[in-house]
C-alpha cells in the first residue's frame, strides 16, 4: 500500500477546527447525492433545512425545543466519552427518567403544589437514569463486560419496560384504550412560552447543566480523573485512581442528565407518558453526533446540540415543502456522524503517501 | 499535503457558494392565475407508502387534487400520536395552510387542542367523534364490508379457528372486529376468532410476529388492522409451502401480495370524501363545523367489498364459495356467494334495509349490548363500542 496512517502527535485548535468543517462539508456533500437521487436540488435542500430551522421565528423555535433534550443528553454523553466509557444507553436513561418522573407526578402530584411537585420530579428522573446508567458501570468494571453491548441492549430492557408499563398497569382510564398513562396534574406540567413549546426554565436549565458539567470536566479532580482514565488508565491506576467509584459516579452524572431529558420531554411536551418511540424519537442515539460534533467537551455540546436540533427541525420541513420521505433525517444524521468520525480519525492519524521505491 | 488541502477547500468553497446561488433561483411559484387557493395540509400517521390506511389517504388526497384545481396540498407523514401538534403548528404557522386533515384517531386530542389555538383554520380528523365550531369529523367505515368479510372467513375456514392481528383497543377496532365476527356466526356458529393486539398502527414486523402466532395456534383465515399488507403476505408465504391459510385485505388492493391467499377485502375510497369536504369549505370558508360529520358507508360509495377494486371477490374462490351452502333465516337455504350478494344490496340501499349490528348482541360475559330487533344507534358504534362479541375466545386486554 502506497498510503500508510502514521499516529500524529499534536494538532492545533485551527487545525482541529478545520478538520471538523470538513468533514461537515464532506458529509454535507455525501447527503446531498442521496437528495440528488431524489430528483431533489441538494443546495436548495440543504439552504431550505437551514433556513427553516434557524432562518425563521418559527423554525427557530422548534428547533430550540428539539435542542433541549440535545444538550441534557449530548453534555453528559460527552462526560461519559471523555472517559472513553461508550454509553450507547442514553436512550433507556432518558426513559427511566420519564418512568420515575411519571409515577411521581402521577401519585404525588394530585397532594403536592406545582413548586414542590416539578422539582421532585426532576430529582426523581435524575436519579431513575442514574440508577439505570449505573448498571453497565458496574458492569463493565467488576465483570469487564463491554459497555457498548450492555448499554445498547439495556435499551431495549428499558423500552420493552415502558411499553409493559403503558400497556398493562399503568394505562390511562381516560385514554380510550390507547397506551397512554392519564396526563400528568395540570399543575404538574411546565409553561410553555406562547405559541411555542419551549419552557424558558427547561431551556435556561439544560445550559446550565451543560456549563456545570463543562466545569467539572475540566476544573475538579473528578473531571480529572475521569480524562485520565480515558486518555491513559495504565497511568490512572498507577496514580491511584479508584476506577469502581470514578466509573459509577460518571455513569450515574451521564444517565442522571439523560434522565433530566425524559423529565424535560414528559412534562413539557407529552404530559403522559407512552410509547417509547413518541417519547423520545430517538434523542439518546442523535446526541451521540451531539457530543461528538462538540470534540466531547459538554459545554460545545450546547451549540452542537442546537445545530442538530435545527437538522432534526429541518427535516421535518422539507419533508412537508418538498415531499422527502420522513426518514431523509436519519440519513442525514448518519452520513453526517460518520464523516465527523472519519474526520477525529484524521485529527489522530497522518496519511503519508509513500512512493514505491524500486 | 498543503496544497491537496488547499485544492479541496477551494473546491468545497465553490461547492458553497453554488448552494447560495441555487437556493436563490427556486424561491417562490410563479404567479396565480387569478384563481383563489386552498391550500391543505395533510398529517398522516405511516409513510404514505405503507399500501394499507395512509396510502388510501394519499390516493384519495392526490384524486382531490386532481379533480379539483384550486387545491393545493402538502403532507407530513409518519407522525406519531401524541406528537401531531408541532406539525400542525409548521402548516399553520409557516406552510400558511387552510384546511387541515388529521387522518388517524390518536390525533383526536391533538386536533382538538390546535383547532383551538388557530379558530382561522379549519380541521377534519378522520375517525373521530370530537367536533367544535372549527374542527369537524369525516369518516369512511367499513363494518358492513368487515361483516360480509365475515360470511366469507366463516365459509372458508376448516380449523373454525379464525384470527384477528389487532392494531389498538379503540371503538373503531371493536366495531370492525364485531362486525366480522357477527358474519362468521352468521354462516358458522362453531368458529371462534382469536385477536392478538400489537399496539401499533404501522408495525410490519409485529403483524408478523403476530400471524404467525395466531397460524401457529391452528386459525386458517386471518384479518388485520395495521396498515401495510404484511398479514397477507405471510398468509401467502403459507400457502407456497402448501399450508392452507388465507387473509382479508385491508383498505388498500392488496390481492396482489397473495394471489391465492387473498380472499376478499375490505377497500376504502377516501378521494369521494376528500372532495366533498373541500367543495364544501370552498363553498362556505366560515361555516361552523359542530355538527359537521361525514360518515360514509356502503350507500355513499365510500366503501368497497373486495381485494381489487375489479373484483369483489377473489376469482379463485368464486366457485367454491357457490358451491358451500348455509342456512339463513332471512333467505332459507343459500350459497355463501349469494348470500354475501343479497346482503351487499341490502347495506348498499342503506343501514334501515340491513345493519348487522341489529340485536339481540351479547358481549364475552353474556350481557346483552344491543336488544332484540334494535339497531345499534351510531354513537353506540363509534364512541361506546368497547367489547368483543360472544364468539370471541381471546379476553379484552388490560383496560
Amino acid at each position: 500500500m502506497p498510503l500508510q496512517t502514521l499516529p500524529r502527535e499534536k494538532t492545533t485548535p485551527r487545525f482541529t477546527v478545520l478538520v471538523l468543517l470538513l468533514s461537515l462539508l464532506a458529509g454535507l456533500c455525501a447527503v446531498g447525492i442521496v437528495f440528488l437521487t431524489y430528483g431533489v436540488n441538494p443546495f436548495f435542500a440543504i439552504y431550505e433545512i437551514f433556513r427553516s430551522s434557524f432562518g425563521s421565528a418559527f423554525g427557530f423555535k422548534e428547533t430550540l425545543t428539539k435542542a433541549i433534550p440535545l444538550i441534557f443528553i449530548g453534555s453528559g454523553l460527552a462526560l461519559a466519552y471523555k472517559a472513553k466509557f461508550w454509553n450507547i444507553g442514553a436512550e433507556s436513561q432518558l426513559l427511566w427518567g420519564a418512568i420515575f418522573a411519571t409515577w411521581i407526578g402521577l401519585n404525588w402530584g394530585p397532594h403536592l403544589p406545582g413548586p414542590v411537585i416539578i422539582p421532585l420530579m426532576f430529582l426523581g428522573g435524575f436519579i431513575g437514569g442514574a440508577l439505570w446508567g449505573i448498571i453497565p458501570a458496574v458492569f463493565k468494571v467488576k465483570f469487564g463486560i463491554n459497555e457498548v453491548i450492555s448499554t445498547l441492549m439495556l435499551n431495549y430492557v428499558a423500552a420493552e419496560f415502558v411499553k409493559y408499563l403503558v400497556v398493562g398497569p399503568w394505562k390511562g382510564a381516560t385514554k380510550y384504550g390507547y397506551p397512554y398513562t392519564d396526563d400528568l396534574p395540570d399543575h404538574a406540567i411546565l409553561k410553555l412560552m406562547e405559541y411555542s413549546r419551549i419552557s424558558i426554565p427547561l431551556l435556561i436549565f439544560s445550559v446550565l447543566v451543560a456549563l456545570t458539567l463543562c466545569f467539572v470536566v475540566y476544573r475538579t479532580r473528578f473531571g480529572y480523573e475521569v480524562r485520565v482514565i480515558g486518555e491513559n488508565s495504565e497511568a490512572g491506576k498507577y496514580a491511584g485512581i479508584d476506577f469502581f467509584k470514578t466509573t459509577v459516579l460518571m455513569m450515574a452524572i451521564s444517565g442522571g442528565v439523560a434522565g433530566l431529558a425524559g423529565v424535560g420531554e414528559l412534562t413539557a411536551i407529552h404530559k403522559h407518558l407512552s410509547y417509547p418511540e413518541t417519547i423520545s424519537a430517538g434523542y439518546g442515539f442523535t446526541a451521540i453526533i451531539v457530543a461528538w460534533l462538540g470534540r466531547l467537551n459538554p459545554g460545545f455540546a450546547i451549540l452542537s446540540g442546537l445545530f442538530f436540533a435545527g437538522i432534526i427541525v429541518g427535516g421535518d420541513a422539507i419533508q412537508m415543502s418538498m415531499g422527502l420521505p420522513a426518514a431523509t433525517v436519519n440519513v442525514f444524521n448518519g452520513l453526517i456522524l460518520v464523516f465527523l468520525i472519519m474526520g477525529d480519525f484524521l485529527l489522530s492519524h497522518r496519511i503519508v503517501y509513500k512512493r514505491r521505491a524500486k | 499535503m498543503k496544497k491537496l488541502q488547499t485544492v479541496l477547500l477551494a473546491a468545497l468553497m465553490l461547492l458553497m457558494s453554488g448552494m447560495l446561488f441555487a437556493s436563490g433561483g427556486q424561491e417562490a411559484p410563479a404567479a396565480e392565475d387569478g384563481m383563489e387557493k386552498v391550500k391543505a395540509g395533510f398529517v398522516y400517521i405511516g409513510p404514505a407508502g405503507d399500501f394499507g390506511w395512509t396510502y388510501a389517504h394519499d390516493q384519495g388526497r392526490l384524486f382531490a387534487e386532481a379533480e379539483l384545481p384550486w387545491l393545493e396540498t402538502i403532507t407530513v407523514e409518519s407522525v406519531p400520536e401524541g406528537d401531531a401538534v408541532r406539525f400542525i403548528d409548521r402548516m399553520v404557522q409557516e406552510q400558511k395552510c387552510d384546511v387541515i386533515f388529521t387522518t388517524s384517531f390518536g390525533y383526536m386530542d391533538d386536533t382538538v387542542a390546535v383547532a383551538a389555538k388557530y379558530p382561522d383554520v379549519k380541521f377534519y380528523h378522520a375517525s373521530g367523534f370530537k367536533r367544535t365550531p372549527n374542527m369537524g369529523t369525516y369518516m369512511g367505515d367499513m363494518y358492513q364490508i368487515y361483516y360480509l368479510n365475515g360470511l366469507i372467513a366463516g365459509a372458508m375456514t376448516k380449523s373454525n379457528k379464525i384470527g384477528y392481528v389487532a392494531a389498538f383497543p379503540i371503538p373503531e377496532l371493536f366495531r370492525h372486529m364485531n362486525a366480522f365476527a357477527l358474519g362468521i356466526k352468521e354462516v358458522n356458529p362453531e368458529a371462534t376468532v382469536s385477536v392478538k393486539w400489537i399496539y401499533a398502527w404501522y408495525g410490519p414486523d409485529k403483524a408478523r410476529e403476530a400471524s404467525e402466532a395466531l397460524i401457529a395456534e391452528g386459525c386458517d383465515v386471518l384479518g388485520f388492522t395495521e396498515d401495510t399488507p404484511t398479514v397477507v403476505e405471510v398468509a401467502q408465504e403459507h400457502m407456497d409451502k402448501g399450508n392452507e391459510v388465507y387473509a382479508l385485505s385491508h383498505y388498500s388492493p392488496m390481492q396482489s401480495y397473495g394471489e391465492d391467499a387473498c380472499v376478499t377485502g375490505q377497500l376504502t375510497d377516501w378521494g369521494v370524501l376528500y372532495k366533498q369536504m373541500l367543495m364544501d369549505y370552498k363553498a362556505n370558508p366560515e361555516a361552523d363545523l359542530t355538527n359537521y360529520d361525514l360518515l360514509w358507508l356502503m350507500k355513499e360509495n365510500a366503501v368497497e367489498l373486495g381485494g381489487t377494486w375489479e373484483d369483489k371477490i377473489n376469482p379463485k374462490y368464486v366457485d367454491t364459495l357457490k358451491g358451500i351452502a348455509v342456512d339463513s333465516a332471512d333467505f332459507g337455504s343459500i350459497s355463501v356467494y349469494d348470500l354475501v350478494m343479497k346482503r351487499y344490496e341490502q347495506m348498499d340501499a342503506g343501514r334501515d334495509v340491513f345493519d348487522p349490528f341489529t340485536g339481540p348482541i351479547y358481549d364475552q360475559a353474556g350481557n346483552m349490548t344491543i336488544a332484540e330487533g334494535e339497531v345499534a344507534s351510531i354513537g353506540h358504534l363509534f364512541a361506546d363500542m368497547m367489547y368483543q362479541v360472544d364468539n370471541f375466545i381471546t379476553p379484552l386486554p388490560q383496560q
